[in-house]
């Protein structure tokens, strides 16, 4: 039984954030929300925490409708981050655990794990305004997880942070895999759902344009990326552009990059090179990039940023 | 809906905590201990300074026979003005100690006796002189001010002086004079004898009334502010995303509206305590300084069950507008703001306050004891009707019953709202956008 939401739409005034959007998550996996800003990822993790009650549409995890779960059944990482400022950090995480009804006990056992796990045992006394962005963000990540929740629900989890953070939360999120939670988060950096997402979707303007494993999803953009380099002396596109289909989609220092339909071989195009006598010293087949699904379905449409983030103030949806 | 508490209780104790702890708290709290002891010491400190040194003052009759003698009547006036319980009770002047008792001495020479006022050895010199038609002329000298009790009570006692030696003049004697001036007897029997209250008693309501309504107003308007000010700054610090995920609406706009109303009331039993102190130190401050220490009324004497009411009236009341200060926290996005949300609050918190002054005068009106049930009012209204006149219990019941009813509803209404503005991020949010929004909410 997994996280299903289903056919949820939502508008604020006139601005439509969702659309009839549905995706549903496997428990135990780590699935990617993507889309650009304003597309409506906020609005969607709103209402399955059931902050936010949709217009028409459900939410079920596990078969029971989210207005009917304990609130402990979540955790969450809100997009902008937020803390008592004046607040000792252990302290505070106490407070937000006793709302989930961990015991006292508990919750300091727990702070005292993770705090060594993320090596800052010492900022126990610390009021969260002394410490760094990086810092702050994982205290924020503790805050989400203290009560051992099911699902953890995190809005752009790895923005703001050094490349030595984001290491360590990639692993706290590794880890809470490992407990067998459910992870779902949203994120710009294509590299990042590549490395951790088993499952996807794709956000656009309210809609949910695709989603699926990664694989499927790739697949299902019915073509296959070929990089070709050889040490032919022309750049070699006069006859690549022969081929049916082909189509030259990158000339970069020392290699080509090509797109070839699916129902395409793209063995062929190493025996075209191959005859021509050339030495072929790089020939790959893949999958598109994720970036390049992305923008596929996403990115060629031309709205003004500043137009949409305008639309999502007003309807006061955040983002 | 899930229930209220726990997490009610664990929101207000970080409120609590965080509110007692923090800086402004403490020094606010000393400074209004402080000044609440000063200013009750200060009457005792003051009664004790002017009877320390009683007024002297020197006669100097040029006008030759005057009946009755003019100096025991100064002295007279001047004792019934330094204590005027003592002619109230048909006290002699005898009563008083020697060293308390003001002096009136007689003069030949007036002008060595305004030597000896500039000099600061003597409060005046009233010089007394008779024109052609035997018209009596006063002349004072002294350095005191127009403000000067003393002064005064001198005029007062020439100008019976005049009197008496112009009816002696007519040849009214002594002994007429005394029939037509003997006190009137003049009695005042209350309709229902359940009003009967000594005018003291009544002057100590009214002082305590005046204290319940201020009191109530500053609770209202300042933890109330407190309320709205917190809101805002967990909504514009963003944690509120993180708060409403894990608790509901009402657990959190309750657990405020309790850890700020605990915090105030901790302030106020800090001031409250500063008062008694003060007011049982006085006693022991006045016989050390060697004053009276008694004060110019007297408290009525309040039972346990109008206590109990009174407190009822105050926690209802906070309650019923606190919750809605909450709300209006809630639809701001920054913490300037808030000013402007709360001012229909404000607005309507002063009308009661204004109201309460008003009937104070008339507690009897109808519209005052309309407006003495009325939720928003009768916080103010009611306990000083209570201190004031005789209100039915029915009434007070069903003041306090519309009250509790108020709250249910406020607290109903300002969760939704809450709801909904707490995720609502904007320029301004207006009530309307709200009100659709919390439609929906949960």
């Amino acid at each position: 039984m997994s996280l299903i939401v289903d056919s949820i739409t939502k508008r604020f005034g006139d601005v439509v954030a969702l659309d009839d959007a549905s995706f549903s998550v496997e428990p135990g996996r780590i699935f990617g929300l993507l889309g650009a800003n304003g597309a409506g990822k906020t609005t969607s993790m709103r209402i399955v925490l059931d902050i936010l009650r949709p217009d028409a549409g459900t939410v079920t995890w596990q078969g029971t409708p989210n207005t009917d779960l304990p609130r402990r059944t979540w955790g969450y990482l809100p997009e902008e981050r937020g803390l008592y400022p004046r607040m000792e950090v252990g302290e505070q995480l106490r407070f937000f655990a006793s709302l989930y009804g961990v015991s006292d006990a508990d919750a300091r056992r727990e702070i005292g794990e993770w705090l060594d796990r993320f090596r800052i045992p010492d900022y126990l006394g610390r009021r969260v305004e002394e410490l760094s962005k990086g810092n702050q963000q994982k205290i924020q990540f503790l805050a989400a997880i203290l009560h051992d929740p099911d699902v953890l629900i995190m809005d752009e989890p790895f923005t703001g942070l050094d490349p030595v953070n984001v290491r360590l939360l990639k692993e706290a999120f590794l880890e809470m895999k490992a407990r067998g939670k459910t992870l779902i988060f949203s994120t710009h950096q294509m590299e990042t759902v590549e490395e951790l997402c088993e499952t996807i979707a794709i956000v656009d303007q309210g809609r949910v344009v695709v989603s699926g494993t990664v694989r499927d999803v790739k697949r299902a953009m019915n073509r296959q990326v070929v990089r070709l380099a050889t040490d032919g002396d022309d750049n070699g596109a006069a006859w690549l552009a022969e081929l049916p289909g082909v189509e030259v989609t990158a000339d970069r220092q020392d290699f080509l990059e090509l797109r070839v339909p699916a129902d395409q071989d793209p063995e062929l195009i190493l025996r075209r090179a191959l005859e021509r006598g050339d030495r072929v010293t790089r020939f790959e087949i893949s999958d598109p990039s994720l970036e390049e699904v992305f923008v596929e379905h996403v990115g060629r449409r031309a709205v003004s940023e500043d137009e949409e983030h305008l639309a999502a103030t007003s309807a006061g949806a955040g983002r | 809906m899930r229930d209220v508490f726990p997490n009610a209780l664990h929101v207000a104790r970080r409120e609590y905590l965080f509110r007692v702890r923090g800086r402004a708290f403490k020094v606010t709290t000393a400074l209004l201990a402080i000044a609440i002891v000063a200013i009750t010491l200060v009457p005792t400190i003051l009664g004790a300074l002017g009877v320390a040194d009683p007024p002297h003052i020197a006669v100097a009759n040029e006008a030759g026979d005057i009946q009755p003698d003019p100096i025991l009547t100064l002295q007279a006036a001047l004792i019934a003005g330094a204590d005027p319980g003592a002619a109230i009770d048909g006290e002699t002047p005898d009563e008083l100690p020697a060293d308390e008792r003001p002096r009136v001495t007689p003069t030949d020479d007036p002008d060595a006796a305004a030597d000896a006022v500039r000099a600061g050895d003597l409060d005046g010199v009233l010089v007394i002189s008779r024109d052609a038609e035997g018209e009596l002329g006063f002349e004072y000298i002294t350095s005191a001010g127009p403000t000067s009790q003393t002064r005064a009570l001198v005029q007062a006692a020439a100008s019976s002086i005049a009197i008496a030696d112009r009816l002696e003049r007519e040849g009214v004697t002594p002994a007429q004079q005394q029939a037509v001036f003997a006190t009137i007897p003049f009695e005042v029997t209350a309709a229902d004898p359940s009003d009967a209250r000594d005018p003291e008693d009544f002057a100590g309501g009214f002082i305590l009334a005046y204290a319940v309504v201020i009191l109530t107003f500053m609770a209202i308007l300042t933890y109330g502010n407190w309320v709205a000010q917190s809101v805002a700054e967990e909504k514009s610090g963003r944690v509120m995303e993180l708060l409403i995920t894990a608790a509901t609406p009402r657990q959190l706009l309750t657990g405020k509206v309790l850890g700020a109303g605990a915090a105030g009331l901790t302030q106020y039993v800090v001031i409250i305590a500063a008062l008694v102190i003060g007011l049982v130190a006085s006693g022991p401050a006045a016989d050390a300084l060697g004053a009276s220490g008694d004060l110019p009324f007297s408290l009525p004497t309040i039972g346990p069950v109008t206590i109990v009411t009174f407190a009822a009236f105050f926690l209802l009341g906070f309650l019923l507008y606190a919750t809605l200060y909450a709300a209006a926290g809630s639809m701001v996005s920054r913490i300037e703001d808030v000013q402007q949300a709360v001012g229909p609050l404000i607005f309507l918190a002063m009308g009661g306050y204004f109201a309460a002054f008003t009937g104070l005068n008339d507690p009897d009106a109808g519209w005052v004891q309309a407006l003495s049930v009325v939720p928003f009012f009768s916080p103010y209204l009611m306990p000083a009707r209570m201190l004031l006149t005789s209100p039915s219990a029915a009434e007070i019941g069903l003041a306090i019953a519309l009250l509790v009813a108020a709250v249910v509803g406020a607290i109903w209404l300002a969760s939704r709202i809450y709801s909904a503005g707490v995720l609502m991020y904007g320029q301004r949010v207006g009530l309307r956008t709200i009100l659709r929004a919390a439609r929906v909410a949960r």
